[in-house]
């Protein structure tokens, strides 16, 4: 059995046992839930180490350096004149996935384990909580256009019960928010993926494919197709390629998210409850990042390098944007989805740096965010869950009160802000290090940009700090009073096995990098040498 | 008269030859009789007799298409009754998709209550549906203007029947009145066409070489004229933007399993005629002389028209059914999309999303249908929270809505897929700015039509009311029917070559 088969597939598993059993055995499900993402933490971690480095297992663009591939024919229609239908069943993986798939791991089983804040409508939460949790390792997995597409769109319809059914005062309107932003990106993504399996034919075969691999090499596109790199076809007057990327890029923008498309974000994070949020921060918004290396500029390079200084503009202003947001909000939870958009901005600078400095510290701050906002969004769920408010304001003192819960909170914010020693640390020092390269070896980003990008940072401490000293230092002083003293206890143990991984792990790729960066670093110089190629 | 006598035993010979593929629409004739002498025999009591029959007569239809579709060679075209009708492995296709669609419609009849309980009784009801079936058989084989004529008639004379079937119901007999106003005014207009192509050309079969000689000779504007008039009359039967406005009053007002046939067989029907009709134009525009209408730009600006329409207007609605009306227009905006191609391919999608469309549309209707049987409404807004007090019918209600919006992993999505693969080879050959368009407002309505059918769970799962539980549970029928075709529509979605198969 394939592993990585295995690792999509066992939530799925364990959500027909979740729908079988009787609602009379719902105190189970939280267990079950708990069960399987714990198999696939053990799964994603075999794999980790199982995982081999080297030139020879660079991946990108060659489908023979991919590991744990697993290729099944799935759907094979007789078009007619339109020949073949070719749609595989093509899973594998390489550096740029391998970590994000760890991460993605033990972020979902943080997520689980904060579930048990739920209490209505179990068998409809964990179901659908397990639905997701499929989707989205497929989606790091799929190396087939059509199954990534499958699986991207099959995140939304969970996303939106999960946040619509279980959120806050304002669920409705995030969860429908949240649904047409992605949808509008994702059916003009559709129209792209039609119109490069229209392009490209695999040359073994002959069939047109939707093979991603097969997409990224320009022998294989049909001499006069729309997307040919040697065609020059237009759309509407504009270049068919970079037409296709920006329609690409879009679609994944939208998840990053990139400032101006980012206003689903403060109402999807904020509304949904503490696992729904965490999933949200940690993993999803990590496929944005994950999707404009493997799909945008993987199957665009051309149009990827000639726009790379608008996307770290646009990466720029996101760091800075959310950054003087964040500065603004009353609201706890709020903050840190405005600081989730300023911290992914230095994804999107690292990527279009097109450095293999930029592209690794993209690629770590993909990681250390996955781990970091998890922490962040459960922290506040623990404040929420005892005392229903998170208005900054509202609450003075709280070292004296919750100790602990304080230890947890800082680790949080100084890692965030990247103190060093700390992940996000690695990751942003290496997006600015690529975005300084960057003018002197390929002249793709201005110097300014990575100036910029440290204001960024600068401005990440202001919030931050200025929030633990509202919140957290001085006398105790609540608004509340007594009610909220005696409900404000300390974190229980099932919160500390929640957070002491996440503490852990921040910790631990600060001080060892390499963690990440030995299994990452083949894939980013095999894909920054790609990128150079055009 | 003399003179005409030698020509009696070949046009016989040719109507006997004829029968041997006119077989499944020979099962019809009789099937029609049979329930209707049912019906005769046993009165107030036949109404489950009716049923019995007419379900297991389409059952022996679909086997009868079923060995048509075998027996006839892949590119062969039968024509039949001295040119009036062809037989080809697209028309056997649309056949078969009419045929299932109808046998699910048949089982559904029954199961509205207030179809139930009207007092004439079903039985009248399945002897129409019979009728109108061998109508929508011919529709899909016709190539004569004569039979076209024919086909609409019959299916339309049926189908006024149909929605004015609850004639206690002061709505559905102003449904009734009002299909009955419009649809004698749309083939008046058809009528005019024709009568205009013919004398033109001088000859019904659209085929001919006279047709073509005609329509290029003549003044582009006058056959565009003649042309565009057949086509309103078939866009009528389409419910396609400019003749739609009956359908949001005509499906409102009748009872819910005939607005289910309404919205799917029909249309269906009227996709296979349009096909076939615009056929021979497409051979005759690539004529360089051809002045006439330019078929593909008509096309895809109704489409194009009819998408917006249809999904925006539904956007607005409160009522269940007409909801489902307006987005059933947008669907027919979308379909139209496919029908631009000209190509095998795009033929094979149309009839792939006209399938899953219409499984998909049935459920949907069957669902409101249920809620109006247990609760007794049919605005969205009341479905407020009911999600909890029946899960089964409320997911699968869900997954009909996702099939229609076209989100994976469903068979909307497959659909529409094809479809857009299908019109994107034909835009990479020619270029042609109109069929871009036609696949970003096909893009953008999708979101659109997210809008309103997220309504439907949003208004079951999302607002959180108190809900007084009733034991009764009336209509687990529909709930087991619905909730199957829900399931079918995702193994269509993950699966879709076992449908293409056998279309």
């Amino acid at each position: 059995m394939n592993l990585l088969s295995l690792l999509i597939f066992t939530p799925m598993l364990f959500g027909i046992i979740i729908l079988i059993l009787p609602s009379s055995m719902r105190a189970s499900f939280r267990y079950l839930t708990l069960a399987a993402t714990l198999v696939q933490l053990v799964i994603s971690v075999i794999i980790y180490f199982n995982f081999k480095t080297g030139t020879t297992f660079a991946g990108i663009n060659h489908e023979d350096q991919f590991q744990f591939i697993q290729k099944l024919p799935w759907i094979d229609l007789n078009l007619g004149s339109l020949g073949k239908l070719q749609i595989e069943y093509f899973v594998g993986i390489d550096g740029i996935s391998v970590t994000i798939l760890v991460m993605s791991a033990l972020v979902m089983v943080v997520a689980a384990i904060s579930s048990w804040e739920i209490t209505s409508n179990l068998k409809g939460f964990f179901a659908l909580f397990l639905l997701l949790d499929m989707a989205v390792m497929g989606v790091f997995c799929a190396l087939d256009f059509f199954l990534f597409y499958t699986f991207y769109e099959l995140m939304l319809l969970p996303l939106y019960f999960l946040i619509g059914m279980w959120g806050g005062v304002r669920r409705e309107y995030a969860a429908i928010k949240f649904f047409l932003y992605t949808l509008f990106g994702s059916v003009f993504m559709l129209l792209v993926m039609v119109g490069l399996y229209m392009s490209v034919t695999d040359p073994a075969t002959g069939n047109h494919t939707f093979n991603i691999i097969q997409m990224m090499n320009p022998n294989n596109y049909v001499q006069g197709s729309v997307f040919s790199t040697l065609n020059n076809a237009t759309i509407l007057g504009l270049p068919a390629r970079m037409v296709g990327f920006v329609v690409l890029f879009i679609a994944f923008a939208i998840k990053v998210p990139v400032v101006p498309l980012h206003t689903w974000l403060p109402d999807a994070h904020v509304e949904p409850p503490t696992p729904v949020s965490i999933i949200l921060a940690g993993v999803l918004l990590k496929i944005g990042g994950y999707g404009i290396i493997r799909i945008c500029m993987g199957i665009f390079p051309d149009a990827a390098v000639s726009s790379a200084f608008w996307l770290g503009l646009l990466g720029v202003i996101s760091i800075l944007y959310g950054a003087f947001n964040a500065l603004a909000q009353r609201d706890l939870k709020r903050l840190i989805a405005y600081s989730s958009v300023s911290h992914m901005g230095f994804v999107l600078l690292g990527i279009a740096s097109g450095t293999a400095e930029g592209v690794s510290g993209a690629m770590m701050q993909m990681i250390s965010h996955g781990f970091l906002s998890s922490m962040l969004f459960f922290l506040v769920g623990v404040v929420y869950g005892r005392v229903h408010d998170r208005d900054i304001y509202n609450f003075r003192g709280l070292a004296s009160l919750m100790p602990r819960y304080t230890v947890y909170v800082m680790v949080a914010f100084f890692a965030s802000l990247g103190l060093p020693g700390f992940s996000a640390f690695v990751a942003e020092a290496f997006s600015l290090a690529g975005a300084f390269k960057s003018s002197s070896v390929n002249g793709l980003l201005p110097q300014w940009m990575a100036v910029c990008g440290a204001v960024g940072i600068l401005l990440g401490a202001a919030y931050l700090l200025w929030t633990l000293q509202r919140m957290f230092f001085g006398t105790l002083s609540l608004k509340g009073g007594e009610i909220w003293k005696t409900a404000l206890t300390d974190i229980n143990f099932r919160e500390t096995a929640a957070l002491l991984p996440l503490a852990l792990l921040a910790l631990a790729l600060g001080i060892m990098p390499s963690l990440v960066f030995g299994k990452i670093n083949d894939a980013v110089l095999a894909f920054v040498s790609f990128l150079q190629l055009k | 008269m003399k003179d005409l006598l030698p020509n009696i035993t070949p046009q016989l010979n040719d109507v006997l030859q004829s029968l041997h593929f006119f077989v499944p629409e020979l099962y019809l004739t009789v099937l029609f009789i049979v329930v209707l002498v049912t019906d005769l025999l046993f009165g107030k009591r036949s109404a489950k007799m009716c049923r019995v029959v007419a379900t297991g007569g389409v059952f022996l239809v679909i086997l009868q298409v079923l060995s048509q579709q075998v027996a006839l060679p892949k590119e062969a075209a039968q024509r039949i009754f001295n040119g009036m009708l062809i037989l080809h492995h697209p028309a056997i296709s649309f056949k078969l998709v009419i045929d299932v669609l109808a046998l699910i419609l048949l089982m559904y009849f029954a199961w509205d209550n207030k179809l139930k309980q009207h007092t004439k009784g079903l039985s009248d009801l399945y002897s129409i549906v019979m009728g109108s079936l061998l109508g929508l058989h011919v529709m899909a084989m016709a190539v004569n203007l004569l039979s076209i004529y024919l086909g609409i008639e019959f299916v339309s004379i049926a189908s006024y029947l149909l929605a004015a079937y609850r004639t206690g119901n002061a709505k559905s007999t102003e449904a009734g009145l009002k299909y009955v106003l419009f649809g004698a005014a749309a083939s008046a207009v058809m009528l005019y066409g024709i009568s205009l192509i013919y004398s033109f050309t001088g000859t019904l079969d659209i085929f001919a070489p006279q047709m073509q000689e005609g329509l290029t000779h003549i003044n582009g504007v006058s056959s565009t004229f003649a042309v565009g008039l057949v086509l309103l009359g078939i866009g009528f039967k389409l419910s396609s933007v400019p003749v739609h406005f009956y359908v949001p009053d005509v499906y409102e007002g009748a009872a819910t399993p005939v607005t289910a046939y309404l919205s799917t067989l029909p249309k269906i029907a009227g996709f296979a005629l349009l096909v076939n009709f615009i056929t021979p134009l497409i051979i005759f525009s690539t004529d360089a002389k051809w002045a006439g209408i330019n078929i593909r730009l008509v096309l895809s600006a109704a489409g194009i028209i009819t998408m917006i329409a249809g999904n925006f207007a539904a956007l607005w609605q409160n009522s269940v059914k007409r909801m489902l009306a307006y987005s059933g227009i947008g669907h027919t905006g979308f379909a139209l999309m496919a029908v631009t191609t000209f190509s095998a391919a795009g033929l094979s999608s149309l009839a792939y999303y006209l399938f899953v469309y219409g499984l998909a549309n049935i459920a949907a209707f069957m669902m409101a249908n249920f809620f109006e049987n247990n609760e007794d409404i049919t605005n969205i807004g009341d479905y407020k929270g009911l999600g909890f007090k029946y899960p089964v019918i409320s997911v699968a209600f869900v997954v009909v809505m996702i099939s229609l919006t076209g989100i994976p992993i469903s068979a909307g999505f497959t659909g529409k897929l094809l479809v857009f693969s299908a019109v994107y080879d034909i835009y990479q050959q020619t270029h042609d700015v109109w069929l871009l368009a036609l696949m970003i407002t096909g893009a953008i309505t999708t979101v659109v039509g997210l809008f309103y059918y997220i309504k439907i769970p949003l208004n079951l799962f999302l607002k959180r009311v108190e809900i007084a539980q009733n034991d009764i549970l009336k209509s687990t029928n529909l709930v087991v029917f619905s909730s199957a075709i829900a399931l079918l529509l995702i193994i269509f979605g993950i699966l879709p070559h076992l449908l293409t198969k056998v279309l």
